[in-house]
């Protein structure tokens, strides 16, 4: 079969969205009463699960308790029916720790650590079904699961991914553009601040071309925090109304 | 924000199905591309007209099928569904989804896409159980449903298919949308279309009897694309094109290895030999080759074949050393174009198959195999040339399944040997439309065109300042560069000015003008005829920058140091002209030598002013030819290779003994224009590869591949001279040495050869290609492209698009027009480099055709121009190749006939046909016979007969026969006299076929088709002028035609 043609002439993509456009988003907070905090999120496809613990006493080894702040542990797996075919993933495999130590650095950037020295922060994540974006489906949950479990943080961590089609940047890949497009950059952003918590590409691309997909998987970053901001307040909505006030 | 839905697809992955989930949004705002949209849509681009009777939606296997049928630009009105396209896409692979690509982007035709499956009200999801071809008719039938509803009802919309029972089941269901079946359309909508309606009829039948086919297996099958994959990425299969010999056809076959391949000790071409290894491949196919094992490799064969020959086994004797040898194991993409094929004939169709419907035709182009074709038509065509497209070639099939598509004429007819040249280059040229001449400006005795008001504000006004002139060949019409040179005020500066027709002022970008100028590429020069890439407003009169009137026009100035004449300062921009002088070459060169000539602009002043004016004339052309002279030095030193320079010389050295009136040298002022030429281009080059690193069109010439030169250095040695190929310099250095004081041609054919080794220089996308490869190895340049010929060029056209942004962008304003990007600009230099390639080969088959039709009528054995000198310049087997310089031609020498005799020499040196044997040796060649043995050594003298070999379906060629070791005196005297160049034979030829042709006229059948063509031709009779043209072009370098305008050259040279 021909490549597939993941930019049509008149600027669809294969799943009929425009270059700009993101996938639907969908969300909850507060599926698990036993954890601190929990969210879900549906980022077209994907779908990913967080759960948070703590802050709590540093568990395990003392040694590795930090003095002035909390320690973060993030753990990311995938569930074994998460892609078309069945796949047993076994723990602590090159790619899992890999994503699990960007997500551990992206959100050492946005929590306020500082505030809980000599405890520990525990966030795990799954991803129940995967359709390109794992990295931001996982931020984004992970987001509001802290949210959730009421851990203050600088602002809302939201990330998407873009890639790069005949000289157009695309945002919010799904996995047939991640796998045809070759170029695929994850970007984790501070909305409000416009810091960058993370920055990852590992395909080649022109240096000319960096910013403008770099612009482009920023302005679906803000967009992102807007629909978080919305899924937060309706939560609270929520919750308020449970407990009467 | 929008709706989400999902799809399930059921796919094939590497093992067996897997299952695939895959979103698809939907929005209610899908443009739908008609003026006559009731909605808002955003339609952009090309949409369609309200002024015609009905849209028409065709169903999937229309599009699918019969795409061609479609392609016709009569049918308006076509809107193609996004589920049609990806029919196509999937099942009919990448080259036809191109080609409906390239149609929907096509002005000039009138269809649109319509995404009807990400529109929310037009998709409709597939049903449990539901074939996937009634899906797709019933999406087709819902976007169908849709357009008429979206237009209110306006247009009522026509469905075709294919598909007998969704004509009952859907024509009444909604009022104003039919569902009628292709044929049942073609016949009530468009009676007229004649030619669609055969060729609908044609392309059913093949589908028809490919259902009914099934016989013994003829070729092995093809392996899976996956396991080619597999077998390309682990260095067992060799991916590549493949290339047959053009000389023996039925057996070999050459794969030039993609430099992808990972076999690293592969270092040739791949032999794939005789056609059961071939396994269906055609000429230019992108195939995928399995190596033999070394004992079954083969040698090629180095012995001369004649045209009809081939069939016979040839002994290994003759065969060179065994090469990598192949066969092909599957096809990863057919490269399948037109071709012209000759019906046989009618006797031998009957006396070939049982069934007469389906017939065996023969294409022109050799290295095609037999195609073939049912038609009831067979009788009728007999004997004519046809278009034929392939359709299939099956396993089961010995030959390929194709269809006619357009009938030529009869075959051995000028006007249809013509055609058939331009066809088989795949060059279409219609006479400039209606619409197109409606764009045009109108400049009249009544309407005098005159300069803009506006225009003249924002231009550079030199028409006072500076004195320009032009210096073209004689009668040139479409002038478009000319040239400037001045001292400023200080003195210490002097400035010199390119300044080119502004042609990107008339020609807006996108319009219809550029569009069909970009479809032809370049103004193509036949032998006989030119097709002109700009209506001939613009390229004779507009931008043509003729003597004394105003004219835009794109300089470019540079400021140089007056003693140093380095440059201190460049100026690029667009002026407003006038040219005072319109030389001709021989009148600047007698200016400056200072011969007393009459300048025509002149002749009406009084005795004093002309004087001055002259001497300021004369200052003038002194200036520019020391800048010029400074400009070559400068090139020379960073190691220009001075081939082409040469090439004019060499060509003109040969001249030198046959004809005195032409000059033994160039005239300097060629050389002087061609420089400033050269260097305006560098610096434009140089100027838009700085503004827009990734998007410039430049043009680079890749430095030839060593292994090329092979022959030439065993020539050179032959005569005890060494050739050093290293680097351009050492190359031209070596060639200026390898002079033989007795005999001019020696240099001359040494340089030919050169010249072939060379590469083609090519356009390319500065962002599509390294830094380093930018080089320009023939004129030693980093930067290079054409800007000085935009009226017959279209890459110059571009660069002009290009230095107008980059002038722009440097006084802060945006560009107005949106450049093209980078991979849209590699398209179009790919475009024009094949267009390029295509008008070269057309014009020396076109030439070709002319030598044939000259000497066909003359009995060789009898008319003395029959009769003429030969070089040799090549050893093979069993004979030699010899170069005719009198007629400018090339071509082979039997030295042994079918019959194993082989030429022998009496005393006086006249030879005739004896037992005996040949043999080889580098430089030479023996004959044994009981004659005595006598030599045939590279560079010998021989005089040879030359006679046409008639052929029904291929070109007529022309025949060699070696007549003397010795020049004859007669030859010798007979082309001093007479001389006669190929401008003449081309006159001559073109005297005969006009009177040919009265004659039938007046017999009263007059050949309808050979009369349409005779309209559509755009300029008649030999003309001077694009020889002319061609003079200048070899100056400024394009080795590859060198070669083939070279031969012409002669004959404008002497005719001017």
């Amino acid at each position: 079969m021909a490549g597939l043609e993941l930019l049509s002439d008149q600027g669809y993509r294969l799943d009929g969205r425009k270059p700009s456009e993101l996938r639907k988003v969908q969300a909850r907070m507060g599926i698990f009463t036993r954890a601190d905090g929990s969210a879900y999120i549906e980022q077209g496809n994907t779908k990913a699960l967080a759960v948070v613990y703590g802050p709590h006493e540093v568990r395990g080894s003392r040694s590795k308790t930090l003095h002035d702040r909390a320690v973060i542990n993030c753990q990311y797996s995938m569930a074994t029916f998460s892609t078309a075919e069945r796949k047993r993933r076994p723990h602590g495999d090159r790619k899992s720790s890999e994503m699990s130590l960007h997500l551990k650095q992206t959100f050492e950037a946005a929590i306020l650590t500082q505030l809980y020295p000599r405890s520990q922060i525990d966030i795990y994540v799954k991803i129940l079904q995967s359709d390109g974006g794992n990295y931001s489906a996982c931020v984004n949950a992970a987001t509001l699961a802290v949210i959730d479990a009421g851990i203050p943080i600088r602002d809302y961590v939201c990330a998407c991914s873009a890639g790069f089609v005949e000289d157009t940047p695309l945002v919010d890949l799904c996995h047939a553009e991640e796998t045809g497009s070759g170029t695929a950059v994850a970007l984790a952003l501070l909305p409000r601040g416009g810091q960058i918590a993370l920055l990852q590409m590992d395909a080649r691309l022109h240096q000319d071309h960096l910013d403008p997909v770099m612009e482009a998987a920023m302005t679906a970053c803000r967009s992102l925090g807007q629909v978080l901001d919305g899924v937060v307040r309706q939560h609270l909505q929520e919750v308020s109304i449970l407990t009467g006030e | 924000m929008l709706k989400t839905e999902k799809v399930v697809v059921l796919r094939n992955s590497r093992r067996g199905h897997v299952r695939v989930v895959r979103e698809l949004y939907l929005r209610e705002q899908v443009p739908c591309f008609s003026s006559l949209c009731q909605g808002h849509c955003s339609n952009e681009g090309k949409v369609l007209p309200g002024d015609i009777t009905h849209y028409v939606v065709p169903d999937a296997g229309v599009v699918r099928d019969f795409l061609e049928v479609l392609e016709f630009q009569e049918l308006r009105g076509i809107v193609f569904t996004q589920t049609a396209c990806q029919v196509v896409q999937h099942t009919r692979g990448r080259r036809q989804y191109n080609r409906l690509k390239s149609l929907l982007k096509d002005p000039r035709h009138d269809c649109v896409l319509f995404c009807n499956e990400f529109q929310l009200y037009s998709y409709c999801p597939r049903e449990k159980g539901e074939t996937q071809e009634k899906w797709h008719t019933r999406c087709v039938y819902r976007a169908a449903v849709w357009y008429h509803d979206h237009l209110a009802g306006l247009k009522p919309v026509v469905m075709i298919t294919e598909d007998q029972h969704a004509v009952a089941e859907y024509n009444r269901l909604t009022s104003g949308v039919y569902v009628i079946s292709t044929q049942e359309y073609l016949q009530s909508f468009w009676p007229d279309l004649q030619a669609a309606q055969e060729l609908y009829i044609s392309i059913a039948q093949v589908l028809q009897e490919r259902e009914s086919e099934g016989q013994e297996r003829e070729y092995a099958e093809h392996l899976p694309a996956e396991v080619l994959e597999a077998g390309i990425k682990s260095g067992r299969y060799i991916k590549g094109t493949l290339k047959v010999n053009k000389h023996r056809a039925q057996q070999e076959a050459f794969v030039q290895a993609d430099s992808s391949t990972k076999n690293t000790e592969l270092s040739s071409d791949v032999l794939v030999w005789g056609m059961k290894q071939r396994n269906r491949a055609v000429h230019g196919d992108l195939v995928v080759v399995e190596l033999l094992p070394r004992g079954e490799w083969k040698g090629r064969t180095i012995a001369l074949t004649e045209a009809e020959t081939g069939v016979e086994e040839r002994t290994g004797e003759e065969q060179s050393q065994p090469m990598p040898t192949g066969r092909v194991v599957g096809i990863l993409q057919r490269n399948w174009r037109d071709y012209v094929v000759t019906f046989p004939p009618w006797e031998e169709v009957q006396s070939q198959s049982r069934n007469s419907q389906r017939i065996l035709v023969i294409p022109w182009d050799r290295r095609i195999p037999k195609i073939r074709i049912s038609t009831q038509q067979a009788e009728a065509l007999q004997e004519h040339r046809v278009i034929v497209r392939l359709d299939s070639w099956d396993s089961t099939s010995l030959y390929p399944n194709g269809h006619c598509v357009k009938v030529l004429g009869k075959s051995g007819e000028l006007e249809t040997e013509i055609q058939t040249i331009l066809m088989e280059n795949s060059i279409h040229v219609l006479p400039f439309s209606e619409a197109q001449l409606r764009e045009m400006l109108l400049n009249s005795k009544e309407n005098l065109w005159t300069v803009e008001a506006g225009e003249v504000a924002e231009r550079r006004d030199l028409r006072t300042t500076h004195l320009v002139f032009s210096i073209d060949p004689q009668g040139c019409e479409d002038v478009d560069d000319a040239l400037s040179v001045r001292i400023l005020p200080e003195g210490v500066r002097l400035e010199l000015g390119v300044h080119i027709a502004d042609v990107t002022h008339f020609v807006r970008a996108g319009s219809l003008t550029d569009l069909e100028a970009r479809s032809r590429a370049t103004t193509y020069y036949l032998a006989d005829r030119r097709y002109d890439m700009l209506p001939a407003v613009l390229s004779a009169d507009l931008c043509s920058l003729l003597g004394n009137v105003d004219r835009y026009a794109m300089s470019v100035l540079w400021e140089l140091d007056a003693k140093s004449l380095a440059v201190c300062k460049v100026w690029f921009g667009r002026t407003l002209i006038r040219s005072s002088y319109q030389l001709c070459y021989e009148l600047a060169q007698s200016l400056l030598n200072n011969e007393s000539v009459e300048v025509p602009e002149l002749a009406q002043l009084g005795e004093v002013d002309k004087k001055k004016r002259l001497k300021e004339l004369k200052t003038a052309l002194e200036q520019l030819t020391k800048v010029a002279r400074y400009l070559r030095t400068q090139r020379d030193r960073g190691g220009a290779l001075e081939l082409e320079g040469v090439e004019v010389r060499a060509q003109l050295d040969a001249e030198k003994n046959i004809t005195a009136l032409v000059p033994k040298q160039p005239l300097e002022i060629h050389e002087t224009v061609a420089e400033c030429m050269i260097y305006a281009n560098h610096w434009v080059a140089r100027k838009i590869q700085e503004t827009f690193p990734q998007q410039a069109l430049l043009r680079h010439h890749p430095p030839p591949c060593q292994e090329h030169f092979s022959q030439l250095m065993d020539s050179a040695k032959a005569r005890g001279f060494d050739i050093d190929s290293c680097s351009n310099k050492a190359l031209a250095d070596s060639l200026d040495r390898a002079v033989d004081p007795h005999d001019p041609l020696v240099n001359r054919l040494l340089r030919m050869m050169a010249t072939q080794a060379m590469s083609n220089a090519q356009y390319f996308s500065t962002g599509s290609c390294p830094l380093e490869q930018y080089y320009h190895y023939g004129l030693a340049l980093k930067h290079y492209t054409h800007f000085t010929s935009p009226i017959r060029r279209y890459a110059d056209i571009i660069v002009h698009r290009l230095l107008t942004a980059a002038i722009k962008l440097d006084k802060g304003m945006e560009p107005n027009e949106t450049l093209a990007s980078n991979k849209e600009l590699e398209e179009i230099a790919q475009h024009i480099n094949n267009k390029n390639r295509a008008a070269q080969q057309a014009q020396k088959q076109s030439i070709e055709l002319f030598q044939c039709l000259y000497f066909k009528d003359k009995d060789p054995l009898t008319d003395q121009r029959c009769v003429a000198e030969a070089i040799i310049y090549a050893m093979r087997a069993n004979g030699i190749l010899v170069f005719i310089p009198r007629y400018g031609m090339k071509g082979p020498v039997y030295l042994k006939n079918r019959e194993n005799q082989v030429v022998s020499l009496r005393n006086d040196g006249s030879c005739e046909w004896q037992a005996g044997m040949l043999q080889r040796y580098p430089d030479r060649i023996c004959t044994i016979t009981s004659n005595g043995i006598h030599a045939f050594s590279l560079f010998d003298h021989i005089t040879v007969r030359i006679s046409v070999q008639a052929l029904r379906c291929h070109p007529d060629s022309l025949c060699l026969e070696v007549i003397s070791d010795r020049l004859q005196e007669v030859a010798k005297l007979e082309s001093l006299a007479a001389g006669k160049g190929r401008l003449e034979l081309v006159q001559e030829v073109v005297r005969q076929a006009e009177a040919a042709s009265q004659q039938v006229e007046e017999q009263e059948r007059v050949p309808q088709l050979s009369k349409e063509e005779r309209e559509y031709q755009q300029s008649k009779g030999p003309n001077l002028y694009c020889l002319l043209q061609e003079v200048r072009e070899l100056a400024l370098l394009d080795l590859s035609v060198c070669q083939g305008l070279g031969l012409g050259l002669q004959a404008c040279i002497k005719s001017v």
